[in-house]
Parts: structure tokens; sequence; C-alpha cells
């Protein structure tokens, strides 16, 4: 089928500069191969990556048609719109020349942070039940597309992001690992997992189905059972979890105005920080001072959470060590 | 006809979102949506607590409501969520008679994993259906436009909202009503809420996000399903105008409240005077009760 590719070759984001390539490919043929088509036999200059071209290395993500997409497992025929193929940049990676990502700078110099290969811990037989979780996570490509999708990327590209998150995971739960918790500290402190949102775009986005925004949530949860609830850098998180777990625990549901008051410091400094929000929602009848009641069935869930403490005592003491 | 549901209100809703608890059980009553509240149940988790604590909490949660054969109905996109993705969790009959024998039995409790969890967002179009909303309005809400903002639960992860086509349910009951839909691109991105303790600069820089856009788009109110968001983007309105320098003045409203407004309800009877960012303006352009002017039929 004929198709003309409109391929970004400069300006920005909002003001695209296209050259438009005409090609006659088969529908069923990729997207990157009829790419790789148009340098080969029209112009040696097309700037984009690519490499395995069978979904395994995921290098060749770019947006086509404004979707993003690992355009080696996607078809020219399934692509195209009324036979046009648009071709640009993925939204946050910063561009080297025409589509060709700065990919290190993007994503693979945040994913080496949490790439420090297994310290064994001692050795004990592993079962193919145990390192399941692990080997879901070593099939990500670091594609980007998570991170593309990523809420929290769009504002701060700081953030370490799904891709980096799902190195973590890979590590952290490796049953052979014997630094878990110090994994858990580094991936706690600011733009870690504490700083994802759980909005699930990264689930959503990724290609092969790894579901990284579960990751992460599983990382949190695994960082809560070693005690680690922050990093050093951000200690008011830590607060807001204890100050959560005691609410629900005792009453069994959340007491806002001590959340915040703790969160924030405690009764003098969350005082101070939460009175003028507080006297504004008291005089608009959003707030009461009426005491938080104790709810029927609040022994209950503390003993969901007593059972908790008690099942990770050991963990928690690792941590301290 | 009437719906029955055991209803969890969430504790947002019944603290400091009490506006939110009040319009609610006013305009349940107008369509015929009977609810029995749960009392002695526990915080869905909010996404904090790890599922190992939330699941038994909800199973809970989801076993009582069973046991009174009825669905769950929430109000909150976070309860909705955080409850829905652990009864999806406890569809394992493994996992689900772990969490029985462990934490359920000895209060004579079992979740055989049968409750359906609904969000009142959910039960309007499907259950009352916007043909039976439409039929109750009094006082359409023609030429006022409506930024519909889900926020994350409502919209993913799709196995657990289970149907795609719920994911433009809210623009639907606005525009059912009269209203125009102001679409928003991140109508079904984070509010920021979720970040605010952990990286406030990140919250805030959402918000004015989904805030700006909406201004610049001509909306005169955001409608959200979502108490939290609501905390967000009328709470911390204010803050994030003085954060960012720029004024925002958007009323943010709940879903029962916009549908309560159409039906005639009173505006202060519905609590809009409770909220943060002031509704003020908004409520001063709502045509009188009675008004047919261009009626959505």
């Amino acid at each position: 089928m004929e198709i003309t590719f409109k391929f970004q070759r400069g300006g920005t984001r909002a003001q695209p500069e296209y050259v438009d390539y005409q090609i006659d490919v088969p529908p069923e043929m990729t997207v990157f191969d009829a790419l790789v088509a148009v340098r080969e036999t029209q112009d040696g200059t097309l700037a984009f990556r690519g490499n395995c071209s069978v979904g395994f290395c995921g290098d060749c993500t770019l947006s086509v048609n404004g979707a993003q997409k690992v355009t080696c497992l996607v078809t020219v025929g399934k692509t195209q719109k009324d036979g046009v193929i648009t071709v640009q940049p993925i939204r946050y990676a910063p561009v080297e020349k025409d589509v060709m990502h700065d990919m290190r700078k993007f994503l693979w110099d945040k994913v080496d942070v949490f790439a420090k290969g297994v310290v064994p811990n001692g050795g004990h037989p592993v079962t193919d039940e145990e390192l399941r979780p692990v080997r879901k996570a070593m099939r990500c490509t670091t594609c980007g597309l998570c991170d593309e999708g990523c809420t929290v990327i769009d504002v701060n590209l700081d953030f370490y992001g799904p891709a980096a998150l799902t190195k973590l995971y890979r590590f952290a739960f490796d049953p052979r690992d014997g630094i878990t918790a110090e994994r858990l500290r580094e991936g706690s402190e600011v733009h870690g997992i504490w700083d994802c949102v759980h909005c699930w775009e990264a689930t959503e986005h990724c290609p092969f189905g790894l579901e990284p925004t579960h990751l992460i949530m599983d990382t949190r949860d695994r960082a809560i059972a070693h005690g680690i609830k922050s990093g050093y850098g951000n200690k008011m998180l830590e607060r807001h979890y204890d100050a959560f777990e005691e609410s629900i625990s005792r009453k069994g549901w959340l007491d806002e105005r001590s959340v915040a008051l703790q969160t924030y410091g405690g009764l003098i400094k969350g005082g101070l920080h939460t009175l003028p929000l507080g006297l504004r929602a008291l005089r608009k009848g959003k707030a009461t001072l009426k005491p938080h009641y104790k709810r029927p069935g609040a022994d209950r869930i503390r003993k969901i959470f007593d059972r908790y403490n008690r099942a990770n005592a050991g963990l928690r003491k690792e941590k301290q060590r | 006809m009437s719906h029955r549901f055991a209803f969890y209100p969430g504790c947002v809703a019944k603290g400091f979102c009490p506006e939110l608890y009040e319009s609610f059980v006013r305009v349940a009553a107008e369509f015929d949506i009977e609810v029995e509240e749960l009392k002695d149940v526990g915080c869905s988790g909010a996404g904090l607590i790890p599922a190992e604590i939330c699941d038994p909490i909800n199973a809970r949660t989801l076993a009582k409501a069973e046991a009174m054969g009825l669905p769950l109905l929430t109000i909150c996109s976070t309860c909705q969520g955080v409850i829905g993705g652990s009864a999806l969790r406890l569809t394992d009959p493994a996992y689900r008679a772990r969490i029985n024998r462990e934490h359920l039995a000895d209060e004579g409790l079992e979740y055989q994993g049968t409750t359906d969890v609904k969000h009142f967002l959910w039960a309007l179009v499907e259950d009352v259906g916007l043909d039976v909303v439409q039929s109750k309005i009094k006082r359409p809400l023609d030429g006022l436009g409506f930024s519909p903002f889900y926020g994350c639960y409502l919209r993913r992860p799709i196995d657990v909202i289970q149907r795609p086509e719920r994911k433009l349910y809210l623009e639907q009951v606005t525009e059912a009503l009269g209203g125009t839909n102001v679409d928003i691109s991140g109508k079904g991105k984070c509010c920021g809420f979720p970040s605010l303790t952990a990286n406030e600069e990140n919250a805030f820089a959402m918000t004015a996000k989904h805030l700006g856009e909406a201004v610049d788009k001509g909306a005169d109110a955001m409608v959200l399903p979502c108490p939290l968001c609501h905390l967000e983007m009328d709470g911390e309105q204010s803050a994030v105008e003085k954060a960012t320098g720029r004024r925002f003045d958007l009323p943010i409203l709940h879903l029962p409240q916009v549908v309560g407004l159409a039906i005639g309800l009173d505006p202060k009877e519905l609590g809009l005077s409770r909220h943060m960012a002031s509704t003020k303006k908004f409520v001063a352009q709502l045509q009188p009760v009675g008004s047919l002017v261009g009626a959505a039929s």
C-alpha cells in the first residue's frame, strides 16, 4: 500500500517541521521496517533509533499518528490513517536529531541507579514460584512507554518514573538478594516510589503487560513491611503514614484533623501550618469541632493491623541493624 | 423502580466533605436509590495501606454487603478503586479462603466473592438511566460549561473499572442535564492529592495544569466524583494560586451537587456555600427552578 510518512525533522513539538516520504509497502510490514526502507531507498540522513526489530530491545519507541508505540510491534496497515503516518519524537525524551531520542538522559541513567546486581544473601534453594514475579519484571525492555504515560513525569522530569522503578522491583523482590532494605531505602528518597501517584497510567501504557504501577505499589508495600515509609529527605511521609495507620487502627476510619496535624509536625508546628485553612473550613461549615468517634468494629480493624505488624516484626529488626 | 445498595460513604464524605454526603443522600432519594449505610466497616486504605492490610479490611466490608444480598455503592472514586482492586484480588479462591480463615472466620463472616462494587456515577447511568435523570430536570443547566474531572480510579486499571464505556459517563451526565461539556486533556489524570505529602511541588503543578486548562477553555465549574480530588482542587486551590501566581477562581462541584441543582434542589441545601473556592458567581448564573428554556429533552 502507498504510504506517506510525515517525518518530523525539525521545529518544536508545538510547531513541528515535517518532510514527506512516499513509499509502497505491504500493510503487514512493521512501521519500523518501513522507516528503515525509507532510509535505505530515499534518504540516508534520516535519524531514528532501533535495533532488534522484534520487540526485544525497546529502542524504536516513537510517536506515530499521535500515539506512542514500540514501532517494530505495530503494522503499517493498522497505524496509517488515510494513507498517512506522522512520525514524531515521544513527548518527554530529549531529541538529538530528527526523532532520535537521547534515551540515556531520558531513561537509562535513571534505570542504572537501581541496576546494582544481586548481592547473594547466603543462599537457599529458590523455587520457581518465588522467582516468577521477578521474572516478569525482567521482561522490561525499557521502551519508555510507561514513562511517556506517567502523570508525574508530565510535571517533573526528575521523577525516576515507572521504568526505573520496575528495575528497583526486579532486585527488591529477588529472593537471592541480601540488601533488600538498602534498595528499598534508596528507592524511597525524593523522586522515588513515594512520589508515584498510583494513577495506573503506567500499567495501561506498558505494551508487554508488565503492570509497572502495580509493581511500584508492591514495592511500597514491601518497604512498609520493612518499616520504611519514607526516605531521609522526605520524612513528612513517614509521619503521614504513621498517623494514618494510628487513626484507622484505633478508630476504624480516618481522622483527617489529627492526620493533618501529625503529618505537618505535631500539635504546635502542624497546628500553625494547618490553622489558616482549618479556620476557613470551620467558618464555611466544612470542618467541625466534633470529636472523631470510634466506629463499631474498630477493634477488628486494629486486629488486622496488629497481625500484619507482628508478621513483619523480623523484617523491621533487619532494617535497624 | 427502586435501586437498593449497601452504602459505603468513605471517610472524607463523613469528614472534610460533609456536603458530598448530604447532597448524595438528598439526590439519591429523588431517584429511588435506597441505601443502607454500612457503619461497622473500616477505611478502604486509600491506596496508602498495603494490600496485606486493606484486603482483609475490604473483604470484611464486601462480606457485609454480600450478607445483605446487596451491591456496594460508593461516592468516592478512591474508595471505589481500592475496594474494587481488593474485590478483584479476592476473586482468587485460594487467596479469598486464606483471608476468610485468618481475618473473617472468628467474626462469623465469610466473603464468597460475589459483591459488585459500584460508584454512584455508574449507578446513575446504568441503574437509574439517563432518561430518568432527564425526566426529573426542573432547572436545566443550559449555558453553563462543566469540565469533567474523573481522577484516576474511575478510569483505570481497566480490569477494576470493568467496562471502558464508564470512562465517559461524567460528561454524559452533565450534558444530559443541559450543561456544556468543556473537555480537558487531564480529566483522567491525577489531581495531585496523593503527592501532597510526598512532593507538594508535583501536586500543585498537576492541580494548576487541570484548573488552568478548564479556565482557559471557559468552564464555569469543574465536576468530579471523588472527594479526595475535591480536597485538592477546591481545598488547595488558594494555595495553588499562591504558589503559581495565577488566579483560577473555579468552583469545584461534587457530582451529586450538579445533579441536585438540575433537579431543582436549593444550592444551599446541597452545600455549595461550604466550598473553599467560592461558588457565588456560579450560583448566580443558575436559572430559576421551573425554567424550561432550552430544556434537555
